[in-house]
């Protein structure tokens, strides 16, 4: 783990970082003195330089983001943090509220003074109550200090930050289902065409970042686009958090740079499998990727490109770990489960199908199935994928999907024996819910 | 009109040229191509959410929805005629809805006029593969004190809340829980009762929204539509009315775009029985008894000029105030016509769509030249007339003719002392009635046809909507008689539909107009929202007396 470049993570373990004076203490609060010298266009060229990557999932470059935004509309430029990680799996923004809050803050003010945004907001996770108080500690901290507010460190730039927490709902932190959400509406994500870059927050021009994304960019603007870009691979640079979970025996959020070997990171960072068992399936980036079986990682490195090419996706970076023992129908039904339970409820396909999936898969893991069972669920992911609002219908099918066509043959059994009279009992599983 | 950029697209391999800015489900409309949707309205905002209109274009990776794509110069579309990928997504998205439907069609109202029922016939008509439990949701849920709900029916279109939002913007309409529990719902504490609030049931492409006062009622299928229009105030709303058994089952606002789009207020749409009452005048009455209509008509020869007030009922249609007009000037050109008529004091919400004119054709009356100065003046110059014993005779046109306020005992005894009184009205139970010398019996609205301007000056057509009882005859036809005896025939017309004609045919700037034109969404007689510019040509000589109101 020591051999990886800490960006994030430095420091991360001494006890008072999340305090104003840990964080100045070693050397926070010095590049935002700097950033505030420059010329805001020079820091969107030096982040675009860089090749940083969004790191909420989708993987979209963080510098071409910003120059979307118009600068000349009269309207007021807002900025969000988006801290509503609630993607199965993800939990590495968590570590950088909780024990760094002020490093994000001071993303968001690089951010900020790059987009010449007078108003950002951290739109944090319902269920992170702790992190909130953190972040809402150091914002209040920052404030006293006039880190915010009328004239940041003296200067003439003014940016107020507020802290807004989710009431629970896993699209939110899809980007316009946020911006409603924030506006105090139902969290229902918007139709694109206007994207939030020009028509975000009460219509105005909005750029939505993940909470890593920002807090890399002290980094950045510290040492260089160019040094960044340096690091990891050619098109995936710079490090990047991974929460790792599931059969392993270090759980935890480790940074390392982009390009690692999968099957090192399983071996070092995360200890190996649990109990000395077989690695069966990784989950490589949160609930919402396919999986990749444990065959298919010899040579898949942890960066965008080389996971794509194995065929499934980085995403958020919730590295899920499943042993031999795992069943996984079940796996397929607990996240079937989680996404009916999510889905918004505003267009058709996601809400119907989900729900169906879900009793399908239920009906599977529970010593029901039929025959035709498996060919109805790849025909409604089929009719779900690409036809709703926004993307969690492609999120909800990935699981299911990919479940049933790496390992068939698990579903066919729990099939077979019930058409064989022989059915599951219910007793035999996992399934809580 | 302003000229607007025209693009070239594709639709179906045809090519053709729309306006840039519309969007797609509009533009194919214009090439004869129908795309079905749930969620789209043209005048509410664009939601997205039912997946039905989803098309595809050409260059681009997934299938998009027809609402919320705006015409591009080039683009090819391909919607469900010629793509196979459309078709299946449209049989797909009408699956998942039907999934948790309750399928009640046998009790439902909605049957026989439903968006589900169309689409599935047409689009999918597959049986379904969905073989667990359906979600259950509220039934019979009242939102308000005209609309209830069925959870359980409802696609999650969110017409009716955008209507809340964005047209009666009273917002009492939301949407609750997520998934497959969502349900519409009413802000706690709140109540559904604007009052525009009965549109929603309008909009609701299927039954999850119903009338409360016409639940169960009837299916549609026993029942006659009629097009035609709301006389509640001078709006005009276009309505399309179903009747079975002469009784009314059902008011649905029609879609005008000029008019009322495609709402209605509640009292236009509830209040329809006000104008028709329960005890009906059927055969004339002489001096409080009932009489053959040659003695009432000997009576009513008497009538002399002299301090004659003629009471008319502000929703005579066009003809018959022309008519009145002709009857005036024959023989009682001293007399003086009043149109009953009384400004009402209208809420924000409520000048949305209600006129504050809540007299059907005053427009009628002034384009027939019945009005002489300011009409509300008139009409209280009248009733005090009427109170100081100056007037010597009056004749009362039509039930509406005196405001049922304006009836009270002392007026009502001022009227019996008058030397002569006739009335032609529809109520037997009315005060009125036993007051007058003679008493004609008339048809009400609903039984009359004929032509009304409304208070932005489009004629429009009023249609039959029930049959009139037997003894009853329209006002414009007991004034003919009443001319006729006096050796002044006005009209050659037999009924409503031979007195328009005639109307039309008489009426030079009318001589190349049919009740078909008129029929539909009406004619602007003042050019607006029409494309042909000729017609403000036309019909602007007839105007001339128009534009106070």
């Amino acid at each position: 783990m020591s051999e990886h470049l800490q960006i994030l993570l430095k420091d991360i373990k001494e006890p008072d970082l999340h305090t104003l004076e840990g964080y100045e203490k070693r050397g926070g609060y010095q590049t935002i003195r700097k950033v505030l010298q420059m010329d805001p266009l020079k820091v969107i060229e030096e982040v675009k330089a860089s090749g940083l990557r969004g790191r909420g999932g989708a993987g979209f470059p963080t510098g071409l983001k910003w120059s979307f935004v118009p600068r000349d509309t009269g309207k007021p430029v807002y900025l969000l943090m988006n801290s509503d990680e609630s993607e199965p799996g993800t939990f590495k923004d968590r570590v950088l509220l909780e024990k760094n809050p002020h490093l994000c803050i001071e993303g968001m003010l690089i951010a900020a003074w790059a987009l010449q945004s007078n108003w950002s907001c951290n739109y944090i996770r319902g269920e992170y109550a702790y992190p909130y108080e953190r972040f809402n500690n150091a914002v209040k901290e920052a404030y006293e200090k006039g880190y915010l507010g009328d004239g940041v460190f003296g200067s003439s730039f003014k940016h107020d930050m507020v802290t807004h927490r989710g009431a629970g709902a896993y699209i939110c932190g899809e980007e316009t289902g946020l911006i409603e959400s924030l506006e105090g509406k139902k969290g229902q994500p918007r139709l694109k065409p206007p994207y939030p870059a020009v028509v975000g927050v009460y219509g105005c021009p909005t750029v939505v970042n993940n909470t890593e994304t920002l807090a890399t960019l002290p980094w950045i603007m510290q040492h260089g686009g160019s040094e960044y870009a340096a690091i990891g691979t050619e098109k995936s640079t710079g490090t990047k958090l991974f929460s790792a979970s599931g059969h392993i025996n270090k759980p935890g959020v480790y940074e390392v740079e982009l390009g690692y070997p999968i099957l090192d990171f399983i071996k070092n960072e995360c200890g190996g499998i649990l109990d000395g068992k077989e690695l069966k399936c990784i989950i490589p980036g949160g609930s919402s990727v396919p999986v990749l079986k444990a065959d298919e990682l010899e040579g898949v490195n942890l960066d965008y490109e080389s996971i794509q090419a194995a065929g499934s996706m980085l995403g958020s970076g919730g590295f899920i770990v499943m042993d031999e023992t795992t069943d996984m129908v079940e796996v397929a039904l607990n996240l079937a489960h989680f996404y009916a339970h999510e889905s918004c409820g505003q267009c058709t396909p996601c809400r119907e199908g989900g729900h169906w999936i879900e009793k399908i898969f239920k009906r599977i893991a529970f010593g029901q199935g039929t025959e035709r069972d498996m060919d109805l669920i790849k025909d409604l992911c089929k009719q779900i994928g690409g036809h709703t609002i926004c993307p969690f219908g492609d999120a909800l099918i990935t699981p299911a999907l990919s479940c049933m066509k790496k390992y068939p043959d698990e579903f066919k059994i729990k099939i077979e024996r019930a058409l064989n009279g022989n059915p599951v009992k219910a007793t035999d599983l996992h399934y809580t819910f | 009109m302003a000229e607007t950029e025209l693009v070239k697209i594709t639709i179906d391999d045809k090519q053709i040229e729309v306006p840039k800015g519309m969007n797609l489900v509009e533009a194919a409309a214009s090439t004869g191509t129908f795309i079905p949707h749930y969620c789209y309205h043209p005048d509410l905002s664009i939601a997205g959410n039912c997946r039905m209109c989803q098309i595809e274009i050409e260059g681009r990776p997934k299938l998009e929805i027809a609402c919320n794509t705006m015409v591009q110069d080039g683009m090819v579309i391909r919607t469900h005629h010629t793509s196979k990928l459309v078709e299946d997504a449209q049989a797909a998205t009408l699956e998942f809805i039907l999934i948790n439907h309750p399928l009640d069609c046998t009790v439902c109202d909605q049957s026989g006029h439903c968006k589900l029922q169309d689409y599935h016939y047409k689009y999918n008509a597959q049986p379904s593969r969905f073989e667990e439990d359906k979600v259950n949701k509220v039934k019979a849920q009242p939102l308000g004190p005209h609309v209830i709900l069925d959870g359980e029916r409802c696609i999650m279109c969110t017409r009716c809340i955008r209507f809340c939002d964005e047209v009666a913007e009273t917002s009492e309409l939301g949407m609750l829980n997520r998934g497959d529990k969502s349900v519409i719902t009413v802000g706690e504490g709140q109540q559904l009762d604007n009052p525009l609030s009965g549109s929603v049931v309008d909009l609701c492409p299927v039954g999850a929204l119903t009338h409360r006062d016409w639940r169960f009622n009837s299916r549609i299928w026993y029942t006659r539509e009629t097009e035609s229009i709301c006389t509640g105030c001078s709006t005009g709303c276009n309505v399309k009315v179903a009747v079975r058994d002469n009784q009314v089952v059902q008011v649905k606002a029609r879609y005008n775009e000029f008019v009322n789009k495609e709402w209605m207020c509640d009292e236009g749409r509830y209040g329809f029985h006000r104008f028709i009452p329960e005890n009906r005048l059927l055969s004339p009455v002489l001096k409080g008894s009932q009489c053959s209509i040659e003695q009432a008509l000997a009576e009513a020869k008497k009538l002399s000029a002299q301090n004659l007030y003629i009471f008319i009922s502000p929703d005579l249609t066009l003809e018959e105030m022309t008519l009145v007009k002709k009857f005036i000037d024959s023989k009682f050109s001293e007399a003086t016509p009043v149109v009953a008529y009384r400004k009402r004091e209208l809420s924000e919400l409520e000048a949305k769509l209600i006129s504050p004119n809540f007299a059907a054709n005053i427009m009628g009356a002034e384009a027939a030249g019945l009005v002489n100065g300011n009409a509300q003046q008139n009409y209280e110059d009248a009733l005090a007339a009427l109170r100081s014993g100056k007037a010597e005779s009056v004749l009362f046109i039509g039930e509406r003719s005196l405001f049922a306020e304006d009836r009270t005992d002392e007026l009502l005894a001022s009227v019996s002392k008058v030397g002569l009184s006739i009335g032609i009205l529809a109520d037997a139970d009315s005060s009125l009635v036993r007051a007058l010398s003679v008493v004609f019996p008339e048809r009400v609205i609903a039984e009359k046809s004929g032509l009304m301007i409304n208070q932005i000056k489009r004629l429009q057509y009023l249609d039959r909507l029930l049959d009139f009882p037997v003894g009853t005859e329209s006002a414009w036809r007991i004034l003919d008689r009443i001319s006729a005896e006096l050796g002044a025939k006005l009209t050659a017309a037999k009924n409503d539909r031979d007195f328009t004609l005639e109307f039309f045919a008489s009426h030079e700037n009318f001589q190349h107009t049919t009740i078909q034109d008129v029929k539909g969404q009406g004619i602007a007689l003042d050019g607006s929202g029409e494309t042909d510019s000729d017609k403000r040509e036309v019909y602007s000589p007839f105007l001339t007396a128009l534009g106070k109101y």
